[in-house]
């Protein structure tokens, strides 16, 4: 009955309607292309984008304040809240919390989508790079979150079954080792061009930027004792490899051309600097250095300072963390705040230079302060003391400041490495002030690992020995795969720490 | 040659006509009689048929009149049925008028494609709202006008801006799905259908057009609209003009609005940080007001303090922020028609002064319904034009007002132009706190928006034999709207710098709905039966335009042009086509006995090709009791008994269109000169989704006892959804955050009951009441990927075996008596690792109280609404606890305080009553107790008044010396009069959701109001 039913009413849809198929056919999007419209180029530099976005912008901000560089003024006294008062619940809030799990991830499937279709299409280097900057996706969100999904994560599987911290560290490892071996095997001619935003297509230095982050990888595992086998055949697989890491002047920065034009200025200049029309962003006016940090550079007689911060009455002046009271010395008129080129004569300053300054993905200074502490740790052979004193001169050259101010800074007993009491202290030391505001979540990390430095807790932690060592779990996470969620047990942001935090 | 055959006819009937008009005038005199009481009817329209020529009856129902020896006079009284009776040569006599009453044997309902039909024969419920009922609260926009007065339907309006908006569902969910369509409809509301065309809303129609709105309850009711018909359809009918002497009504209602309900806050504490005062700070966590003067803000540029009294307030200063709102419309309407055609003109001005200073809204509605016969062929045309336009502010002035210490007085910050004035956003404001002036904000962003709605059809109803009968419905409904958002220019550093920016867009959205239907009636013996085919086609088009600028240049000129850096826009087309075939097969047996054939095949063009046609069926069955069985037949206690069952399947399909790939775009800035950057969207396409398929059976009855003084009606459904279309939130690991799937199942057992009845019934007393209930039970029976529960919106998900949705919120760590566990460190309660499920946000207990008394020209309306068993809560509260406004931050006068009846977990996993360890009590303690969810929950139970309507018609003997004015009335209306709330319930009014959720309340929102005023009524 059914099926003559449906074919009568067929009939008389048909008669009276000449081309079905043509009046259907309208499911074509008139507005935006998909996949296949695109070539790989333009989904690559898009992908880079997104990460140093997410680096230079909320991965920057959470370690800027809980690895002891920023404050606010009492301006910014109601900012930040969750921050200084390490509030994981209010941070993993999916509406008013700090979203890296949902961005990373996010971020993670545009690379997924380009590893996938290069390998379909056998493009060796989209394959290398995106399996690089998955790697190194996953191993920022070991830092934060400890353990994730791997082989689950970017499939179809809807809930995504949780690894453990260290067996994500490693698989991500693999991945790294993975792409590096697909650059290796790129034929010549076939590189990206200008959309690697990063490298221009440049097979070495991808390699050794890859090789750079196997390494702090590795250095992060530094405290955990059963880890040393692994960290040693590692070490040899990068060594076997040959490419070595970024050395002197080779920073990875990511400039996709940015533009005098809103939403087009490097981002991190118009989050923290000024805007288009030149007034100066709230996040300017409300943030200001500590008053360790300030102190730590004084000690130094650093020439780096001139170059960061504004002077209140020709002082350098910083705020408490987490401070909750109003005082007047930290008004903000009465304290330091960043400085850029409006306040440095046009010219460029340590981390305000112009609007379409590149951003930093990894700074040179990183990699050889990395370098130095595993040569210091023996993993790697060389001179620690010389790779040392290259990363500060980099620095000096990232915060504009002469080189000639090298030499005299050097000599300090403050600075010189031969000095050193204890030396991965003073590498870790000296690379906390290289990294202020640049790359901090690599303060929280190294505090995290090693102690160093010793800043001060903030004024409104819950105790006064509470420190954040993590993020809890996202909301979104623990509504849509709550089993899993679960299943990793405890993750309070005081209580549980991530694996290599031992 | 049958054609010229009819012509000829016509024409001689014409000239019969005119004939006629020269025969021979009688004076004749009569009056009129309630055939019930005996007693006069003042004011009755006498009509001679034919004509325009009429008279009215004096007070005593006397009337006379001069008319030709063989006219037909036709009575016709507000309330009573029309009678007509031919004169036959009497120069007196007297007309008795039998009184309405709802008949149900006699009902005639507004079936599905617009055909008119008994509702006898209907297999599944209808329900019928008047034009009057409608109107009752002088409602703007139609749908609020339904609240409360049908079973199984919910409506809540969710808004106080200018342009409230309306959540709607009948008969309970049945799609997960929350995004709207193209058209803009809402997956879970029903169809609308204007004069037998389906349209995407019905907001912008002048409420007093309506005549009635038939409610087809459910995809049984309106089976041959398929997929748009699968919660139901609100069938409404506009009005038309009438045989007889022209009718002019015109009406005004002026009514105010004041807000109401907002959430309590505390009166204790007053500005500043730890309790200190600081003169700079906005949160209320410093001092307890003592009475002095205190300095309020920094110095103003002039070099002088500003200060304010420090003490605690004698009103809710809160209000400051809002002023009284003025409604008023004015209508005006002509109606009248002849043998041949009528026509119904109407307009309507509507003008809102919103409870925001400076927003404002207005309406104009004109309609033009019309029909004309051409012997065989029926036409009729209606137009209606709505020009809409709206000016207001987006969210930014509530949200800041809860905010600030209760001793600010907001009078003062009204002025923020003036450099000197506190509310100078360089001031006070936005420094420490990132809270803006309310009335800076209300003045300096704006939403200003212009939609002109023309929608109307042309219908061709063509009789080829009195059995067979084609008719063709074309319908057009045409958006088009114009916006213009701006932010004015305020440079200055930091937070306090707003940037100049415009946006103005243009929105088209164009949708045309054609049906071709033939029916074929035959009747054989005992047996009629009726066969109707049909097609439908539908097209929409829709474009969305915006350009604008977020770095203009001058505070004043809202022009992209005057910028600097880039311009911004985008274009969006969309097209969505759907084409249909359906048939419908009843057969009838001797009056009592109903049988009807369903099936519908579906095309839409936003599936893949595959999965784009699909197929269902449906039956019902009918039984009139009362004329089957010579018992009830002969009954003086039922007058009408009818049951009745029905079984079917509705395919649906809403999705919208181009979902079936992934659609990339450029952004975070590209693209960058030459370099391109294009991101995938983070939906998860799903090219083989199909269409969701809704089983419905539903079984109910009709009674009409006490010659029809008392009417039951009650209905059983279940209803379950399977495989439904579903943009899931999905873990964000996948990399998505969301993907479209075929969900799961989904049940709805309602049950239905609705009574009226008269009280009292005298000619000139009267008391109606009624009363309509509905229990839907909603259970989700199976998730998609194995899940036992999924989430949908912030804290509400789909739970299996629970309803949907289900509020789950995060609450404290208990011990196994309940009591909360402390820890012992630091003295916060502890947050339990799993969260609370708490209940259903949708309230599944409704119950709709009307009353209607009259007592001679005076009559009171009022209709009250009641909702149990839901839940709710409120992102505005906690944002109150990091302020400092919400009173439980003063429960323990700011002080470390022990926490009632809690425990301390100690080492063995025991636990011991807390008697020494204090919890904080400071602000950052409370902020932490705001982030625990079960603090800002409450269940939604409520009952209020929702409409009121007194009103007075002047007496017939006031009217009675003239001729002109042929009715008038004055009345008082008011809606919301008072509402019962839950005792825990001190966030709001429960009906307030945002933004199409469910149950859930945000600080965007603007608090609820309340409105009364005044009606006047006059028809000539």
């Amino acid at each position: 009955m059914n099926q003559f039913v449906k074919i009568f009413l067929s009939v008389l849809f048909l008669t009276t309607l000449v081309s079905c198929d043509e009046f259907l056919d309208v499911n074509q999007n008139p507005n935006s292309p998909g996949s296949a419209t695109l070539p790989l180029s333009s989904k690559l530099s898009a992908a880079l984008v997104a990460t140093v976005n997410l680096e230079t912008g909320t991965i920057n901000q959470v370690g800027a304040f809980w690895g002891g560089y920023w404050g606010t003024n009492n301006d910014g006294i109601n900012q930040f809240l969750d921050l200084k008062t390490f509030n994981g619940p209010e941070i993993r809030h999916q509406r008013d919390g700090i979203l890296i799990w949902e961005n990373t991830f996010n971020a993670m499937l545009y690379y997924k989508l380009i590893q996938q279709e290069a390998e379909l299409k056998d493009a060796r280097f989209y394959a290398g790079v995106s399996k690089i900057m998955l790697g190194w996706h996953f191993l920022r969100l070991v830092d934060i979150y400890n353990g994730v999904p791997f082989d689950d994560a970017l499939t179809n599987t809807l809930s995504p079954a949780y690894e453990d911290g260290k067996t994500v560290y490693e698989k991500a490892m693999a991945l790294i080792s993975a792409g590096i071996s697909d650059l290796k095997n790129t034929p010549a001619g076939s590189e990206a061009g200008a959309d690697d935003v990063v490298f221009k297509g440049n097979t070495l230095s991808w390699i050794k930027f890859a090789n750079t982050i196997k390494l702090r990888a590795l250095i992060r595992q530094s405290e955990v004792s059963s880890q040393s086998s692994y960290i040693a055949s590692q070490i040899q697989l990068i060594q076997q490899e040959g490419s070595g890491f970024l050395g002197k002047g080779e920073s990875a920065l990511i400039q996709p051309g940015y533009l005098e034009t809103s939403g087009k200025l490097n981002p991190f200049w118009e989050n923290y600097y000024r805007n288009l029309q030149g007034v100066s962003t709230s996040n300017r006016e409300m943030i200001r250095p500590t008053v360790y940090l300030i102190d730590q550079y004084k000690l130094r007689n650093d020439p780096r300072l001139a170059n960061l911060y504004t002077t209140v009455d020709g002082e350098y002046k910083g705020v408490l963390f987490g401070n909750p009271e109003t005082l007047p010395n930290f008004e903000r008129i009465a304290t330091s705040a960043f400085k850029g080129p409006l306040e440095n004569d046009g010219k460029p300053a340590a981390i305000f230079k112009r609007y379409n300054q590149p951003s930093v993905l990894m700074g040179s200074y990183e990699s050889l302060f990395l370098q130095a502490e595993a040569v210091q740790r023996g993993w790697l052979p060389g001179s620690a003391k010389g790779l040392y004193e290259q990363a500060i001169q980099d620095s000096f050259a990232y915060m504009e400041v002469p080189a000639s101010a090298f030499a005299a800074y050097n000599a300090q007993a403050t600075v010189n490495f031969d000095q050193a009491v204890d030396k991965i202290e003073r590498i870790i030391g000296q690379k906390w002030l290289a990294l202020n505001s640049i790359s901090s979540i690599e303060a929280w990390n190294d505090y995290r690992r090693t102690g160093f430095p010793d800043f001060p807790n903030s004024l409104n932690a819950p105790t006064p020995t509470s420190r954040p060592l993590r993020f809890m779990y996202p909301e979104s996470e623990r509504m849509t795969n709550n089993e899993q969620t679960n299943r990793m047990g405890s993750d309070e942001t005081l209580k549980d720490p991530v694996w290599w935090d031992q | 040659m049958n054609f010229y055959k009819t012509a000829q006819l016509l024409l001689l009937l014409l000239l019969g006509m005119s004939c006629s008009l020269v025969a021979q005038r009688v004076s004749v005199t009569g009056k009129v009689l309630d055939q019930n009481s005996g007693e006069p009817l003042a004011g009755t329209t006498i009509l001679v048929r034919g004509t325009s020529e009429a008279t009215l009856t004096d007070a005593n129902g006397a009337f006379k009149i001069d008319v030709a020896e063989d006219a037909v006079l036709v009575a016709s009284f507000i309330g009573f049925e029309t009678h007509e009776v031919a004169l036959a040569g009497r120069s007196s006599l007297t007309i008795s008028l039998k009184e309405n009453v709802n008949m149900l044997s006699e009902l005639i309902v507004t079936g599905a494609l617009g055909i008119r039909r008994s509702s006898k024969e209907l297999g599944a419920s209808a329900q019928v709202v008047g034009g009057d009922n409608l109107n009752q609260g002088k409602v703007i926009n139609p749908l609020t006008g339904l609240s409360g007065k049908v079973s199984g339907l919910r409506i809540n309006m969710y808004d106080s801006k200018v342009d409230p908006e309306i959540q709607i569902s009948l008969r309970g969910m049945r799609s997960l799905s929350r995004s709207n369509g193209i058209d803009g409809r809402n997956p879970n509301a029903p169809i609308y259908v204007v004069d037998g065309v389906p349209i995407p809303s019905i907001s912008r129609l002048n409420p007093n057009d309506i005549e009635s709105i038939t409610v087809l309850k459910g995809a049984n009711a309106a089976a041959l609209y398929g997929s748009e018909g699968v919660n139901g359809a609100l069938m409404i009918t506009t009005k038309s003009g009438q045989k007889g002497k022209g009718r002019v009504t015109i009406s005004n209602t002026t009514t105010f609005s004041q807000v109401y309900l907002l959430p309590q806050a505390q009166t204790r504490f007053g500005q500043g940080i730890n309790g200190v005062y600081s003169p700079a700070e906005y949160v209320s966590w410093g001092p307890e007001f003592d009475g002095t003067m205190k300095d309020f803000g920094g110095v103003l540029p002039d070099g002088s303090q500003p200060q304010m009294l420090f003490a605690a307030p004698t009103t809710d200063n809160r209000l400051g922020m809002f002023q009284t709102g003025l409604n008023q419309q004015n209508d005006v309407s002509f109606s009248g028609g002849d043998e041949n055609g009528t026509y119904f003109l109407s307009s309507q001005y509507v003008k809102i002064k919103g409870i925001i200073p400076g927003d404002e809204s207005d309406r104009i509605n004109l309609r033009f319904n019309g029909t004309r016969r051409f012997g065989k062929l029926n036409t009729s045309y209606t137009v209606n034009y709505a020009h809409f336009s709206k000016s207001m502010t987006p969210d930014g002035p509530w949200i800041t007002s809860y905010q600030l210490p209760a001793n600010i007085d907001f009078s003062q910050f009204k002025d923020w132009r003036n450099p000197l004035s506190i509310g100078n956003p360089l001031n006070y404001f936005t420094a420490i706190s990132g809270v803006r002036n309310p009335f800076f904000l209300a003045e300096n962003f704006r939403q200003n928006a212009q939609q002109q709605v023309l929608n109307g059809k042309i219908e061709l109803d063509y009789s080829f034999t009195p059995w067979l009968k084609a008719i063709y419905r074309v319908g057009l409904y045409s958006l088009s709207e114009e916006t213009r958002n701006t932010t004015g220019k305020f440079a200055a550093t930091g937070t306090r710098n707003v940037n100049g920016a415009v946006t103005d867009g243009t929105n088209s959205y164009r949708r045309l709905n054609s049906d071709f239907i033939v029916t074929a009636t035959k009747d054989f013996g005992k047996f009629n039966t009726r066969l109707l085919l049909g097609q439908n086609l539908r097209t929409d088009d829709k474009k969305s335009t915006s350009i604008g600028s977020s770095n203009l240049l001058y505070p004043d000129l809202f022009n992209p042009d005057s910028r600097t850096g880039e311009l911004s826009g985008s274009v969006a087309l969309t097209q969505y086509r759907a084409a249909a075939a359906y048939g419908e097969f009843t057969a009838g047996y001797d009056n009592f006995l109903y049988l009807t054939f369903t099936g519908r095949n579906d095309w839409v063009s936003v599936l893949s090709p595959e999965n784009r046609s699909y197929f269902y069926p449906g039956v019902s069955a009918s039984f009139i009791a009362s004329e089957a069985l010579d018992f009830l037949n002969k009954s003086n206690t039922i007058s009408f008994a009818k049951l009745y069952a029905s079984w079917n399947k509705t395919g649906n399909v809403t999705l919208t269109p181009y979902q079936l790939n992934n659609a990339y775009s450029q952004a975070n800035g590209f693209p960058f000169g030459n370099i391109i950057g294009f991101y995938p969207s983070l939906t998860n396409p799903n090219p083989s989704i199909k269409p969701e398929f809704v089983t419905s059976f539903e079984t109910g009855f009709q009674l009409g006892l006490l010659n029809n003084r008392l009417n039951i009606d009650g209905a059983y459904v279940f209803s379950e959804s399977n495989g439904q279309i579903f943009n899931a939130n999905v873990s964000r690991a996948t990399g998505y955050n969301t993907a479209y799937i075929n969900a799961g199942t989904m049940t709805n057992d309602v049950v239905e009951l609705g009574i009226s009845g008269d009280v009292i019934h005298r000619s000139k007393l009267k008391w109606n009441l009624g009363f309509n209930f509905t229990y839907i039970n909603n259970q989700v029976k199976e998730l998609y990927d194995g899940a036992t529960s999924r989430q949908n919106f912030r804290q509400s998900y789909a739970i299996i075996g629970r309803q949907y949705p289900t509020l789950i919120v995060t609450d404290y760590e208990r011990d196994p008596q309940g009591r909360v566990v402390i820890d012992a460190a630091t003295g916060n309660p502890l947050v339990a690792a799993a969260a609370d499920t708490v209940g259903t946000l949708v309230p599944p207990y409704q119950m709709g109280i009307s009353s209607s008394f009259k007592w001679k020209g005076l009559s009171l309306g009022l209709q009250f609404d009641w909702r149990m068993g839901g839940w709710m809560y409120s992102e505005t509260i906690p944002r109150m606890y990091t302020a400092g406004t919400h009173p439980a931050t003063v429960a323990y006068d700011r002080q470390p305080f022990i926490y009632p009846n809690s425990v301390i977990k100690t080492e063995d996993g025991t636990y011991e009553p807390n008697t020494s360890v204090y919890s904080a009590g400071d602000r950052a303690y409370w902020q932490r107790q705001g982030a625990v969810q079960s603090n800002t929950m409450a269940p939604s139970n409520f009952f209020k008044l929702r409409e009121l309507n007194l009103s007075y018609n002047l007496p017939k003997a006031l009217l009675g010396g003239q001729r002109f004015v042929r009715e008038a009335s004055i009345g008082f209306v008011a809606t919301n009069l008072f509402i019962i709330r839950h005792k825990d319930n001190d966030q709001g009014d429960p009906e307030y959701l945002y933004n199409n959720t469910d149950g859930y309340s945000s600080f965007r929102q603007v608090p609820p109001y309340r409105t009364y005023g005044f009606n006047l009524n006059v028809s000539f």
